[in-house]
């Protein structure tokens, strides 16, 4: 995934409305595909983000549901703390930068997560723990082009097709997103590896008002290359632009109880 | 008989020159039997470390596990396994194991490792690890969720004997499992994959940490002898069909073996192939001199009435028995000195670095006669040594009678 | 000395031309006919035809124009594969020098021709041991042809021709390399060969003294016949 796994949610807070910047702009009558994907971009996320989602992972073994906690400072900082089910909960995971940390209580051990597993899912889910730690790099990473309008759920979507750059340091050939032509928030986006073959796609729904702006609170990442695996992601509560204590962002924070 | 016995003393007619042809084909035969020995010996040696070190010579999964290996494709029956093999004749050993991914990690750094859940009596019948152990000791029933890792693992991980090491994996349901274990043991099977990335624990605590109650991910089998294994894949594939489960030889387990062999023998055939075409030409040489010494010879035979094919059947007669005692002689040079080095053995820790990486683990190789090397390679040199004469045998049989007899 | 009543052999207008740096007619127009029991010289200056005469009435050769009949079979009609078996039934041949093979003993020689044909050994040993008691030379049976003398290897080669009783020995100059005397005994067993068994002889030679025991003198130069008569004892006889 092209955008970190910290939800960055984009619900116009106070902070967002004094800014001035709103979501809820529409798109200029030549719409750019530089400006689309950037304003895309900043549909879901905010300077900080902190809340709770519940994550269902489903495979055709078995299907699991998280409950979740998670404060993020974007760009760099991130911590998840899993609440429920009692068997999990207590694991935590901490990301500074490109660094990161799982904390397991069962064993009462923090581990450091190596390079070579960036690409492991994170916590048994579809999103993998490079999606938790690369920056949003789909506006300065890839090239981008319109591709014509099309609905999608209803929405009429503008469809960017966002083209890897040659030395980019990213997963995915190419990202196709469908982004409304209201709002900028994206509604799906399929991510193609470097041979052109489909690998995952997100949908985003349940597009509510939060925070005082739009945000969609149900994301859904199907992973195409193995079927029957999906994760879903809900926000039961979100809160952007809040200050957060630094030291969320600690590895002592790590090892807290809850 | 007259015929016969005009091709043999045709061949003697020039005894230094015979014997010296004869003497490159048999010694060019009898290093050509060597080495396919050492060869032989070689790649038997590596099947049986593979094998000895992890594989097994058979392994039993669910059907599919081999192509798309998953925690929750267990064996199904595993009692219906175990009986299956207890009535198969020549098995060695047999072992149940469970196997999955997960990180290894200690406060210094983690690593991704395959987790092999093994029950210690029944490994030790199958597997040779225990004899690679180079701190500590083997896993024993009773110990503390124990560890056996490989030296470069337990390097990377910075941890030495009695260490505590956490397994963090994903659980048959989804959910992340995690423990700590001890390091009871280091091992170096000198493959570096297995050094690198693999780690033994007891099979229940395999059983307890993946989640899987009392199932198994495998059994692995050893023959007495390699030549068993179709034989028992035959039974076998008979006594459990109905069973969802894959029956596989280590060659399917781990083609990459089989593919080195085979990519091995190609190079021997071509090295054999540059061989044989040097000592054609010598051939080709003492049978073209040979002809062009009796061309007058042969003029007076054909102006008798002798037939052209009746020549060249006189020159490949000439051929073939200087070809039969070569191929005598370096059958006998070339049988006696792979034996002689199937019983001694070759040392080569000189070049122990190098093998270490195809997985001999001792440095000695030894070498082993087969019945297919010797068949193929007299075959191989007779059938040279035939085809080589059939140049000069027509040229021989395309000579004019008139002007061959009046040849100087 | 025999009264020839039908030609075994028939030569017709004969010729041929070898293609050389310049052509070189080696027959010329040659016509003559040979009866069962002949004894007949050719000869003639090096380079005038002989050899090729003989190689030609042998089915060694083939003529470029005429016909050859031999025993009533045209040679020059029969394909060049079936030639060899004309050869190997009809005819005896007895060469200069280095006729007998040097691996196979004196016996053995004798035998190669019948092997050939497929005769049994105990057929062909047979008559072996009988041809070298008729001419005496039983007691080099075992011998190798590089133990014995040159006209000892000469004699062994006409018997060899006879073995299995061809229509026609054809020898290219058989005394060539032999001193007078060997080349006298030689030619006594021929004609001693000739008289008793009816073996009809044709031999090239330049030599005079094998001339004078022709019973008929065959001249050839340039490839062209100039004479061609009856000679010796029974020189009168009516001849074809």
């Amino acid at each position: 995934m092209h955008r970190r796994f910290s939800l960055k949610a984009l619900a116009v807070g106070s902070v967002w409305v004094f800014l001035g910047v709103g979501a809820h702009t529409s798109l200029a009558q030549q719409p750019n595909a530089d400006e689309i994907v950037r304003r895309s971009d900043d549909a879901v996320r905010g300077k900080t983000e902190e809340g709770n989602v519940t994550m269902t992972v489903k495979t055709p073994d078995w299907q699991r549901t998280l409950e979740l906690r998670y404060w993020a400072v974007n760009p760099d900082k991130t911590f998840i703390r899993v609440t429920g089910p009692a068997k999990e909960a207590g694991t935590a995971t901490l990301r500074l930068g490109s660094n990161m940390w799982n904390y397991l209580p069962s064993v009462e051990r923090t581990i450091k997560i190596p390079p070579s597993l960036m690409l492991e899912s994170w916590m048994g889910s579809d999103f993998t723990n490079d999606d938790l730690v690369r920056e949003s790099s789909i506006v300065k990473d890839y090239d981008h082009r319109m591709d014509g309008e099309t609905t999608e759920s209803g929405d009429a979507c503008y469809r960017v097709i966002a083209s890897a750059k040659p030395d980019a340091p990213v997963v995915w050939g190419r990202i196709v997103l469908l982004v409304r032509k209201s709002d900028a928030i994206p509604r799906r986006e399929e991510y193609y590896d470097g041979k052109g073959k489909l690998q995952k796609v997100l949908t985003l729904d349940e597009i509510r008002e939060t925070n005082g702006r739009l945000y969609p609170m149900l994301w859904r990442m199907v992973s195409v290359n193995k079927p029957g695996h999906e994760t879903l992601l809900r926000f039961t509560r979100l809160a952007l632009d809040h200050l957060i204590s630094n030291s969320i962002f600690t590895q002592e924070n790590l090892r807290q109880p809850f | 008989m007259l015929f016969f016995s005009m091709a043999w003393r045709n061949v003697w007619r020039n005894r230094r020159r015979s014997l010296l042809t004869v003497s490159a084909i048999a010694l060019g035969l009898a290093f050509n039997i060597f080495m396919r020995g050492i060869g032989d010996g070689f790649h038997e040696q590596m099947v049986d470390n593979s094998v000895r070190a992890e594989i097994g010579h058979i392994q039993v999964h669910r059907s599919g596990y081999h192509d798309d290996p998953g925690l929750n494709r267990t064996l199904p029956d595993p009692e219906k396994v175990a009986q299956a093999i207890r009535s198969l004749p020549g098995v060695r050993g047999y072992s149940f194991r469970v196997l999955g991914n997960g990180l290894a990690s200690t406060a210094e750094n983690s690593s991704g490792v395959q987790i092999l859940g093994v029950n210690p009596a029944e490994e030790q019948t199958v597997t040779t690890i225990q004899r690679a152990i180079i701190q500590g000791r083997y896993l024993a029933n009773g110990m503390q969720r124990p560890i056996l890792l490989g030296d470069r693992l337990a390097a990377h991980l910075n941890v030495s004997l009695d260490d505590k090491v956490v397994l963090m994996v994903q659980a048959a349901d989804g959910s992340m499992g995690a423990q700590l274990f001890r390091v009871a043991g280091i091992f170096r099977s000198g493959y570096p994959e297995m050094d690198e990335g693999v780690a033994f624990t007891l099979r229940s605590d395999a059983q307890t940490l993946f989640g899987l109650g009392d199932r198994v991910s495998e059994v692995a089998l050893l023959m007495d002898s390699s030549r068993q294994i179709p034989g028992v894949l035959e039974t076998l594939k008979k006594d459990l069909t109905g069973e969802s489960v894959e029956i596989l030889p280590w060659w399917q387990v781990e083609p990459f073996l089989q593919q080195f062999i085979q990519i091995d023998d190609a190079f021997f055939y071509i090295i054999v192939l540059i061989f044989f075409v040097v000592i054609s030409i010598g051939i080709l040489n003492t049978l073209m001199m040979s002809i062009f010494e009796r061309v007058r010879e042969f003029g007076v035979m054909m102006a008798l009435g002798t037939k052209p094919r009746q020549i060249i059947r006189l020159v490949v007669a000439e051929a073939f028995a200087l070809g039969l005692v070569g191929i005598v002689a370096g059958t006998l040079i070339g049988s006696a000195l792979t034996q002689y080095f199937a019983r001694q053995g070759i040392n080569l820790s000189s070049f122990s670095a190098g093998a270490a990486a195809v997985g001999i683990t001792s440095s000695r190789v030894y070498s082993e006669l087969t019945i297919a090397n010797l068949f193929y390679s007299n075959l191989v040199v007779l059938a040279v040594v035939l085809l080589v004469a059939l140049y000069p045998a027509v040229h021989a049989a395309g000579l004019r009678p008139v002007e061959a007899i009046r040849h100087v | 000395m025999c009264e020839p009543n039908m030609a075994l052999v028939e030569v017709q207008h004969v010729s041929k031309t070898y293609h050389d740096h310049v052509d070189v007619h080696a027959l010329n127009d040659v016509t003559l006919s040979l009866g069962k029991g002949s004894f007949a010289a050719v000869t003639g200056p090096s380079g005038s035809g002989k050899t090729t005469l003989l190689n030609v009435l042998g089915g060694l050769d083939r003529p470029d124009a005429g016909r050859i009949q031999i025993a009533g079979v045209d040679l020059t009609a029969t394909p060049a594969d079936q030639l060899a078996d004309f050869r190997l039934h009809h005819i005896g041949f007895v060469f200069q020098a280095f006729n007998l093979l040097p691996v196979l003993s004196v016996v053995e020689n004798l035998e190669f021709i019948p092997a050939l044909q497929g005769i049994k050994t105990e057929k062909r040993r047979q008559r072996a041991r009988e041809l070298l008691n008729v001419v005496g030379l039983a007691q080099i049976s075992g011998k190798r042809p590089n133990d014995l003398s040159g006209g000892q290897q000469q004699r062994v080669a006409v018997l060899r021709a006879i073995m299995t009783e061809p229509e026609l020995v054809l020898a290219d100059e058989p005394t060539a390399n032999l001193d007078s005397v060997n080349a006298a005994l030689l030619l006594d067993m021929m004609e001693q060969l000739n008289h008793d068994k009816g073996v009809t002889f044709v031999f090239s030679t330049h030599d005079p003294q094998v001339m004078q025991r022709a019973h008929r003198l065959i001249r050839l130069k340039d490839g062209a016949l100039i004479a061609d008569e009856l000679q010796g004892p029974g020189a009168n006889a009516i001849s074809i």
